[in-house]
C-alpha cells in the first residue's frame, strides 16, 4: 500500500516502469493507470464512462508516468488520468508544447500540501497555525521519545517534497523546536493512526486529496500564502549548502492534476476528447476514491461502475454532443 | 471499562536515541536488566491522575493482581487505518502493539521495549517464528556477563529462557534484522522500558499473537526514539 503521489515523489515518478505490457489488445483505446489509488479509480471511471456513453472498449494498463508519456507520444497509449502540474512540467514541455503529440485537459483538480494536525494537537495543544510550531510549550505535547522535544514526520526520504519541508522548517524556525522525521509514508500514517487510537496529539506533513482526511478528523495548519519572492529552493543535488542557501517561509504553491490524452484522438475520436475535457472531478471525490480503494480495499473497476451509476447525469453531460 | 491508559513520561535531557551497538550489546539481558529508568505513566481512573509506572510499582502490581494493569492487557480497540488486517503496528512510546483487524479495529497488546526506545523504526516483516525458542546471548554479553557465559552455545527454550514462549523474527527483505517480538519470563516488565532493542510481550499474549499472524506479515515500527534512523 502506498499513498504517494507523483508530485511528491519527483525522482521516483521518473523512474517508474511498466508493470504490465498487456496493452496490445483489441480494445479501441488504452488508458494508462498509475499506481496510486485516485489515479486507479479515475482510469476505471473513464473506462466505464466511455463504454456506457460511447460504446468504446478500453484497456486499463498499469504503467509509470514516463512510460505513459512515451506511449501517448507514440500512439500506444491514448489516455492518462492524472498528470500533475507543475511537477511534470518538463514532460509537458517535451510532449505537449514541443512535440504536440500529447494534450492536457484544461480542467484540473486542485491539490494542496502543508502541515496537518489531529484534533488533539489543534484543540488541546493549540497548534493551529504554522507559527505555533515555534512555541516549544505547545510542541512539547508532540514528544514521543521522552526528550521533551516534539517530533514531526515530514515525508519519505525519497520524496522531493521532504527536502522542501526541511527547508520550510528551517525558514520558519521550527526546525529548532521539533525533531523532523523522515520515514516511509506507511510509517508516518501509522503514527497518525496510533495517535488517534489513544487521543494523543500529532502533527505531520500532509497533502490533499488524501485518504487520511476521511480516515481521521484532520486540521490543516494556516500559514502565509505562497509568495514566489519568498520561495527560494536550492536542492541538495544542486549545491551542498542547499539548506543555508534556501528560503521558503510561506505556504506551498497550489498544484493541479489533469487528464492527458494523445492528440491523435482529436481526429480518431473527437467524442472522447470532448468527454475527457469536460471531466470535472473534485478534490473531495479524489479523497473518497483513495479511501474506497486504500482503506475499504474496493476493486477499482467495481468502484468505477458504482461511481458512474451514482453520477449518471454528470457522466451523461461529459458525453453530450 | 478501561481503567488505565498508558503514556510515556516526558523526561527532558533523557537521551533520545539508542545506537545499534548499544542495543546489540544489551541484547536480551532480561534477567540481568537494571531497568530503573522506566518512562511509563498509567492513568488511574479512581484518583484521576497520571502515576509513574516503574519497575517497583510494576512488580508490586503483578504480585498483587497476578496480571499487568488493564491498559497492557490484550483488548479489542477502535483503530482506524489504511493498513490491511494482519498488519502489526508497534508504538513503543505508549507500549502498545496493535494487530490490525477487519472493521477498523485492532487487538492491542501491552509490550515492553528497550530502555531508550528501539533505536530504530521502519517497515519490516515477520520472517519466521519459533515456539519456545533457543536464546543465544550476543558475544559482547558473553564477554562481560558470567551468567550469560554459560549459555554461549545457546540456552534451550523453556520457562526461564529470556525469549519466552514464542519469538517472531523480524526481517527486512530476506535479512534478519536481529530484532524479535518475543515472550518473557518476567511478565511484570510489560509496560516498561527495559534493557533490550527487542519487543517483549507476556507469554500468554505472544502465544495468542503467534496464533493469529502469518509469516510475511507486515510490521510497522513507529518512529519513537528513532529520530536519526531512516529505516532499520
Amino acid at each position: 500500500m502506498t499513498f504517494a503521489w507523483p508530485w511528491l515523489r519527483g525522482a521516483l515518478a521518473a523512474a517508474a516502469v511498466v508493470v504490465s505490457h498487456g496493452y496490445a489488445g483489441a480494445a479501441d483505446l488504452v488508458i494508462a493507470m498509475p499506481n496510486w489509488s485516485s489515479g486507479q479509480a479515475t482510469a476505471n471511471i473513464i473506462k466505464v464512462g466511455l463504454k456506457k456513453e460511447l460504446g468504446l472498449d478500453a484497456d486499463v494498463v498499469e504503467m509509470g508516468t514516463l512510460i505513459a508519456f512515451t506511449g501517448l507520444d507514440s500512439g500506444q497509449v491514448d489516455i492518462h488520468p492524472e498528470v500533475w502540474l507543475p511537477n511534470l512540467d518538463n514532460l509537458v514541455k517535451r510532449y505537449v508544447t514541443d512535440a504536440g503529440t500529447v494534450a492536457i485537459s484544461p480542467t484540473g483538480v486542485p491539490a494542496w500540501q502543508g502541515i496537518c494536525a489531529n484534533r488533539a494537537a489543534a484543540d488541546e495543544a493549540g497548534i493551529r497555525d504554522i507559527s505555533d510550531l515555534q512555541d516549544q510549550k505547545k510542541t512539547a505535547a508532540l514528544d514521543t521519545d521522552g526528550d521533551g522535544q516534539g517530533e514531526m514526520w515530514i515525508g519519505a526520504s525519497t520524496w522531493s517534497s521532504t527536502t522542501i519541508e526541511r527547508i520550510r522548517a528551517n525558514s520558519y524556525g521550527y526546525a529548532a523546536t521539533l525533531t523532523l522525521l523522515e520515514m516511509p509514508e506507511d510509517v508516518g500514517m501509522a503514527a497518525v493512526d496510533a495517535a488517534e487510537a489513544t487521543a494523543r496529539p500529532v502533527v505531520f506533513a500532509c497533502y490533499a486529496p488524501h485518504a487520511v482526511f476521511k480516515l481521521h478528523d484532520i486540521a490543516r495548519l494556516s500559514e502565509p500564502p505562497y509568495d514566489p519572492a519568498k520561495w527560494k529552493v536550492v536542492l541538495p543535488s544542486e549545491d551542498a549548502e542547499w539548506l543555508s542557501k534556501s528560503e521558503a517561509s510561506v505556504g506551498w504553491d497550489a498544484a493541479h492534476y489533469h487528464v492527458a490524452y494523445a492528440t491523435s484522438l482529436r481526429e480518431k475520436h473527437p467524442d472522447v476528447v470532448r468527454f475527457l475535457e469536460r471531466m470535472d472531478l473534485k478534490p473531495e471525490e479524489a479523497i473518497d476514491m483513495s479511501y474506497a480503494l486504500q482503506v475499504e480495499r474496493q476493486d477499482p473497476y467495481k468502484f468505477a461502475e458504482q461511481w458512474v451509476a451514482k453520477n449518471e447525469a454528470r457522466v451523461d453531460g461529459w458525453a453530450k454532443p | 471499562m478501561t481503567k488505565f491508559f498508558a503514556r510515556n513520561r516526558t523526561e527532558p535531557g533523557r537521551r533520545r536515541f539508542a545506537r545499534f551497538a548499544i542495543l546489540l550489546a544489551a541484547g536480551l539481558a532480561v534477567a540481568t536488566a537494571t531497568a530503573l529508568a522506566a518512562g511509563t505513566q498509567v492513568y488511574d481512573s479512581k484518583t484521576r491522575k497520571w502515576v509513574n509506572y516503574d519497575r517497583t510499582k510494576a512488580y508490586r502490581h503483578w504480585k498483587q493482581h497476578k496480571q499487568v494493569p488493564e491498559a497492557f492487557r490484550p483488548q479489542m480497540v477502535k483503530f482506524r487505518t489504511a493498513e490491511k488486517p494482519g498488519t502489526i503496528i508497534i508504538d513503543g512510546n505508549q507500549h502498545f502493539l496493535y494487530l490490525v483487524q477487519p472493521g477498523q479495529k485492532a487487538i492491542r497488546y501491552g509490550i515492553g521495549v528497550g530502555r531508550e526506545g528501539f533505536g530504530w523504526a521502519g517497515i519490516v516483516r515477520i520472517g519466521r517464528t519459533a515456539e519456545w525458542p533457543t536464546w543465544t546471548p550476543p558475544a559482547e554479553m558473553v564477554a562481560r556477563d558470567p551468567n550469560a557465559r554459560k549459555w554461549a552455545g545457546g540456552q534451550p527454550g523453556g520457562p526461564d529462557n529470556p525469549l519466552g514462549a514464542r519469538a517472531l523474527y523480524l526481517y527486512e527483505g530476506d535479512q534478519d534484522t536481529i530484532y524479535r517480538i518475543h515472550g518473557t519470563p518476567e511478565p511484570w516488565t510489560i509496560g516498561l522500558d527495559v534493557s533490550s532493542g527487542c519487543i517483549r510481550m507476556n507469554n500468554d499474549d505472544i502465544v495468542d499473537l503467534h496464533s493469529r499472524i502469518e509469516v510475511g506479515a507486515k510490521v510497522i515500527v513507529l518512529m519513537q526514539g528513532a529520530a536519526l534512523y531512516k529505516g532499520v
